[in-house]
Protein backbone atom coordinates (compact mmCIF):
# COMPACT_ATOMS: atom_id res chain seq x y z
CA UNK A 1 0.00 0.00 0.00
CA UNK A 2 2.70 2.17 0.73
CA UNK A 3 4.57 1.56 -2.01
CA UNK A 4 1.20 2.21 -4.19
CA UNK A 5 1.12 5.52 -2.84
CA UNK A 6 4.85 6.53 -3.27
CA UNK A 7 4.97 5.10 -7.18
CA UNK A 8 1.64 7.28 -7.34
CA UNK A 9 3.55 10.58 -6.13
CA UNK A 10 6.38 9.73 -8.29
CA UNK A 11 4.58 9.10 -11.36
CA UNK A 12 3.34 12.74 -11.08
CA UNK A 13 6.62 14.06 -10.25
CA UNK A 14 7.45 12.85 -13.55
CA UNK A 15 4.77 13.99 -15.85
CA UNK A 16 5.17 17.52 -14.01
CA UNK A 17 8.79 18.19 -14.37
CA UNK A 18 8.45 16.90 -18.20
CA UNK A 19 5.83 19.21 -18.46
CA UNK A 20 7.42 22.00 -16.59
CA UNK A 21 10.47 21.45 -18.90
CA UNK A 22 8.79 21.46 -21.88
CA UNK A 23 7.42 24.80 -20.65
CA UNK A 24 10.43 26.62 -20.10
CA UNK A 25 11.61 25.85 -24.18
CA UNK A 26 8.16 26.85 -25.35
CA UNK A 27 6.71 29.53 -23.60
CA UNK A 28 6.73 32.74 -26.01
CA UNK A 29 7.79 35.26 -23.32
CA UNK A 30 10.96 34.64 -21.47
CA UNK A 31 9.38 35.64 -17.74
CA UNK A 32 7.04 32.61 -18.27
CA UNK A 33 9.55 30.77 -19.00
CA UNK A 34 11.59 32.14 -16.16
CA UNK A 35 8.35 31.47 -13.92
CA UNK A 36 7.93 27.46 -15.46
CA UNK A 37 12.08 27.13 -14.35
CA UNK A 38 11.06 28.05 -10.70
CA UNK A 39 8.17 25.15 -10.67
CA UNK A 40 10.84 22.83 -12.05
CA UNK A 41 13.63 23.46 -9.92
CA UNK A 42 11.20 23.19 -6.53
CA UNK A 43 9.60 19.55 -8.24
CA UNK A 44 13.72 18.92 -8.22
CA UNK A 45 13.99 19.38 -4.40
CA UNK A 46 10.95 17.15 -4.08
CA UNK A 47 12.44 14.51 -5.96
CA UNK A 48 15.72 14.80 -3.59
CA UNK A 49 13.74 14.59 -0.99
CA UNK A 50 12.44 11.10 -2.10
CA UNK A 51 15.83 10.36 -2.26
CA UNK A 52 16.54 10.56 1.23
CA UNK A 53 18.79 13.69 0.70
CA UNK A 54 17.21 16.24 2.93
CA UNK A 55 20.39 18.67 2.97
CA UNK A 56 20.42 18.74 -1.01
CA UNK A 57 16.57 19.77 -1.06
CA UNK A 58 17.50 22.70 0.85
CA UNK A 59 20.86 23.42 -0.69
CA UNK A 60 18.81 23.71 -4.12
CA UNK A 61 15.72 25.25 -2.86
CA UNK A 62 18.39 28.12 -1.24
CA UNK A 63 20.65 28.30 -4.37
CA UNK A 64 18.74 27.66 -7.08
CA UNK A 65 15.55 29.27 -6.30
CA UNK A 66 16.72 31.94 -4.08
CA UNK A 67 20.02 32.89 -5.98
CA UNK A 68 19.98 32.11 -9.43
CA UNK A 69 16.35 32.48 -10.52
CA UNK A 70 16.51 35.65 -9.05
CA UNK A 71 19.73 36.47 -10.76
CA UNK A 72 18.05 35.29 -14.10
CA UNK A 73 14.82 37.67 -13.24
CA UNK A 74 17.14 40.63 -12.76
CA UNK A 75 19.00 39.80 -16.24
CA UNK A 76 15.32 39.86 -17.90
CA UNK A 77 14.42 42.91 -16.29
CA UNK A 78 17.59 44.53 -17.46
CA UNK A 79 16.79 43.48 -21.06
CA UNK A 80 13.88 44.75 -22.91
CA UNK A 81 11.21 42.08 -23.11
CA UNK A 82 8.52 43.79 -25.37
CA UNK A 83 10.75 44.08 -28.61
CA UNK A 84 10.81 40.62 -27.48
CA UNK A 85 7.64 39.31 -28.15
CA UNK A 86 7.67 39.91 -31.75
CA UNK A 87 9.98 38.04 -32.73
CA UNK A 88 10.12 34.06 -33.33
CA UNK A 89 11.03 31.58 -31.01
CA UNK A 90 13.29 28.89 -32.76
CA UNK A 91 16.47 28.54 -35.20
CA UNK A 92 15.65 27.95 -38.48
CA UNK A 93 17.33 24.39 -38.22
CA UNK A 94 15.17 22.92 -35.05
CA UNK A 95 14.33 19.90 -36.55
CA UNK A 96 17.98 18.86 -36.63
CA UNK A 97 17.32 19.46 -33.14
CA UNK A 98 14.81 17.69 -31.88
CA UNK A 99 16.32 14.71 -33.90
CA UNK A 100 19.35 14.80 -31.96
CA UNK A 101 17.77 15.09 -28.84
CA UNK A 102 15.91 11.96 -29.79
CA UNK A 103 18.39 10.13 -30.71
CA UNK A 104 20.39 11.10 -27.52
CA UNK A 105 17.23 9.72 -25.68
CA UNK A 106 17.45 6.39 -27.54
CA UNK A 107 20.47 5.94 -26.93
CA UNK A 108 20.26 6.26 -23.04
CA UNK A 109 17.13 4.41 -23.27
CA UNK A 110 19.13 1.24 -24.55
CA UNK A 111 21.88 2.14 -22.16
CA UNK A 112 20.03 2.15 -19.41
CA UNK A 113 17.13 -0.63 -20.05
CA UNK A 114 18.84 -3.42 -18.25
CA UNK A 115 19.53 -1.57 -15.12
CA UNK A 116 19.05 -3.20 -11.14
CA UNK A 117 18.78 -1.32 -8.61
CA UNK A 118 20.07 -2.98 -5.28
CA UNK A 119 18.49 -3.94 -1.96
CA UNK A 120 20.24 -1.86 0.50
CA UNK A 121 19.31 1.58 0.20
CA UNK A 122 20.53 5.03 1.89
CA UNK A 123 19.24 5.07 5.53
CA UNK A 124 17.40 8.11 6.62
CA UNK A 125 20.82 9.80 7.79
CA UNK A 126 21.76 13.12 9.72
CA UNK A 127 22.97 15.79 8.19
CA UNK A 128 26.14 15.49 10.26
CA UNK A 129 27.56 12.43 7.99
CA UNK A 130 27.78 14.41 5.00
CA UNK A 131 29.72 17.17 7.31
CA UNK A 132 31.91 15.12 8.44
CA UNK A 133 32.85 13.67 5.18
CA UNK A 134 32.72 16.86 3.24
CA UNK A 135 35.09 18.74 5.90
CA UNK A 136 37.77 15.56 5.95
CA UNK A 137 38.05 13.90 3.17
CA UNK A 138 36.89 16.24 0.93
CA UNK A 139 37.94 19.09 2.33
CA UNK A 140 40.62 20.11 -1.04
CA UNK A 141 37.99 20.16 -3.13
CA UNK A 142 35.99 22.02 -0.76
CA UNK A 143 38.10 24.87 -0.61
CA UNK A 144 38.80 25.01 -4.10
CA UNK A 145 35.47 25.11 -4.30
CA UNK A 146 34.76 28.66 -2.41
CA UNK A 147 37.75 29.98 -5.06
CA UNK A 148 36.04 28.67 -7.83
CA UNK A 149 32.77 31.27 -6.51
CA UNK A 150 35.02 34.02 -5.48
CA UNK A 151 37.10 33.83 -8.93
CA UNK A 152 32.77 33.79 -10.56
CA UNK A 153 31.79 36.60 -8.31
CA UNK A 154 34.78 38.82 -9.61
CA UNK A 155 34.60 37.87 -13.23
CA UNK A 156 31.09 38.37 -13.31
CA UNK A 157 31.60 41.74 -11.88
CA UNK A 158 34.50 42.76 -14.87
CA UNK A 159 32.80 41.02 -17.15
CA UNK A 160 28.91 42.85 -17.16
CA UNK A 161 30.44 46.07 -15.83
CA UNK A 162 30.63 49.47 -17.34
CA UNK A 163 33.35 50.14 -19.16
CA UNK A 164 34.55 53.84 -19.36
CA UNK A 165 34.77 53.72 -23.13
CA UNK A 166 30.22 53.25 -22.62
CA UNK A 167 30.29 56.18 -20.18
CA UNK A 168 31.77 58.42 -23.58
CA UNK A 169 29.27 57.18 -25.85
CA UNK A 170 26.25 57.91 -23.51
CA UNK B 1 10.27 0.62 -3.54
CA UNK B 2 11.09 2.74 -6.55
CA UNK B 3 13.55 0.72 -9.20
CA UNK B 4 16.75 2.70 -10.05
CA UNK B 5 15.51 2.75 -13.60
CA UNK B 6 12.72 5.04 -13.31
CA UNK B 7 14.67 7.89 -11.64
CA UNK B 8 17.91 7.51 -14.66
CA UNK B 9 14.94 7.58 -17.00
CA UNK B 10 13.51 10.32 -15.77
CA UNK B 11 17.00 12.07 -15.82
CA UNK B 12 17.97 10.94 -19.36
CA UNK B 13 13.99 12.60 -20.35
CA UNK B 14 14.85 16.25 -18.81
CA UNK B 15 18.86 15.68 -20.38
CA UNK B 16 17.45 15.36 -23.76
CA UNK B 17 14.04 17.96 -23.19
CA UNK B 18 17.32 20.73 -22.17
CA UNK B 19 19.57 19.49 -25.31
CA UNK B 20 16.92 20.13 -27.46
CA UNK B 21 15.59 23.60 -25.78
CA UNK B 22 19.58 24.78 -26.14
CA UNK B 23 19.54 23.61 -29.28
CA UNK B 24 16.52 25.13 -30.98
CA UNK B 25 15.83 28.51 -28.78
CA UNK B 26 17.20 31.82 -30.04
CA UNK B 27 17.12 33.60 -26.91
CA UNK B 28 20.52 33.87 -24.84
CA UNK B 29 18.80 33.71 -21.55
CA UNK B 30 16.69 30.69 -22.58
CA UNK B 31 19.54 28.47 -23.30
CA UNK B 32 21.01 29.13 -20.19
CA UNK B 33 18.02 28.11 -18.35
CA UNK B 34 17.93 24.88 -20.62
CA UNK B 35 21.64 24.52 -19.17
CA UNK B 36 20.09 24.59 -15.87
CA UNK B 37 17.71 22.09 -16.64
CA UNK B 38 20.31 19.63 -17.72
CA UNK B 39 22.15 20.16 -14.30
CA UNK B 40 19.40 19.35 -12.72
CA UNK B 41 18.69 16.27 -14.49
CA UNK B 42 22.18 14.58 -13.96
CA UNK B 43 21.91 16.29 -10.09
CA UNK B 44 19.47 13.36 -10.50
CA UNK B 45 21.37 10.98 -11.24
CA UNK B 46 23.88 11.59 -8.72
CA UNK B 47 21.25 11.47 -5.80
CA UNK B 48 19.84 8.20 -7.31
CA UNK B 49 23.06 6.98 -7.54
CA UNK B 50 23.87 7.43 -4.08
CA UNK B 51 20.76 6.28 -2.89
CA UNK B 52 20.69 3.08 -4.59
CA UNK B 53 24.58 2.39 -3.69
CA UNK B 54 23.97 3.37 0.41
CA UNK B 55 26.79 6.05 -0.13
CA UNK B 56 26.68 9.35 0.74
CA UNK B 57 29.62 10.49 -2.33
CA UNK B 58 26.80 11.12 -4.21
CA UNK B 59 25.09 13.87 -2.64
CA UNK B 60 28.52 15.53 -2.33
CA UNK B 61 29.26 15.63 -6.07
CA UNK B 62 25.76 16.78 -5.67
CA UNK B 63 26.68 19.96 -3.93
CA UNK B 64 29.85 20.52 -5.87
CA UNK B 65 27.77 20.88 -9.06
CA UNK B 66 25.39 22.76 -7.70
CA UNK B 67 28.15 25.32 -6.58
CA UNK B 68 29.57 25.02 -10.55
CA UNK B 69 26.13 25.72 -11.50
CA UNK B 70 25.88 29.11 -9.44
CA UNK B 71 28.72 30.00 -11.03
CA UNK B 72 28.03 28.98 -14.81
CA UNK B 73 24.85 31.00 -14.55
CA UNK B 74 26.70 34.34 -12.77
CA UNK B 75 29.60 34.03 -15.75
CA UNK B 76 26.69 33.42 -18.56
CA UNK B 77 24.62 36.01 -17.65
CA UNK B 78 27.08 38.48 -17.12
CA UNK B 79 28.32 37.57 -20.42
CA UNK B 80 25.12 37.52 -22.03
CA UNK B 81 24.49 41.07 -20.74
CA UNK B 82 28.20 42.73 -21.78
CA UNK B 83 26.89 41.38 -25.40
CA UNK B 84 23.51 42.93 -25.42
CA UNK B 85 24.88 46.40 -24.25
CA UNK B 86 27.62 46.45 -26.45
CA UNK B 87 25.57 45.17 -29.17
CA UNK B 88 22.63 44.31 -29.39
CA UNK B 89 21.91 41.43 -30.13
CA UNK B 90 19.94 38.79 -27.51
CA UNK B 91 19.43 36.12 -29.89
CA UNK B 92 21.92 33.28 -30.38
CA UNK B 93 21.34 33.31 -34.43
CA UNK B 94 22.06 37.10 -34.43
CA UNK B 95 25.56 36.54 -33.55
CA UNK B 96 27.26 36.38 -36.76
CA UNK B 97 30.92 38.68 -36.49
CA UNK B 98 34.18 37.73 -34.78
CA UNK B 99 36.48 40.37 -33.04
CA UNK B 100 32.98 42.89 -33.66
Amino acid sequence: MNQVIEQIFYIYFFISLTVFSIGVIASRNVIHSAFFLLIFLLHVAAIFLFLNAEFLMIIQIIVYVGGVLALFIFAIMIMNIKEELKHKRFVKFSIAGFSVGFLFLAGLYIFLRGVKSSENVLIKSDVTLLGKLLYSYYFLPFEILSLVLLIALIGGIIIARKTPFDREVK
Amino acid sequence: MIPVGWYLLLSATLFSIGLVGFIIRRDLIVMLMCLEIMFNAVNIAFASFSYYNANLIGQIFVLFSIAVAASEAVIGLAIVLALVRNTGINHSDDIANLRG
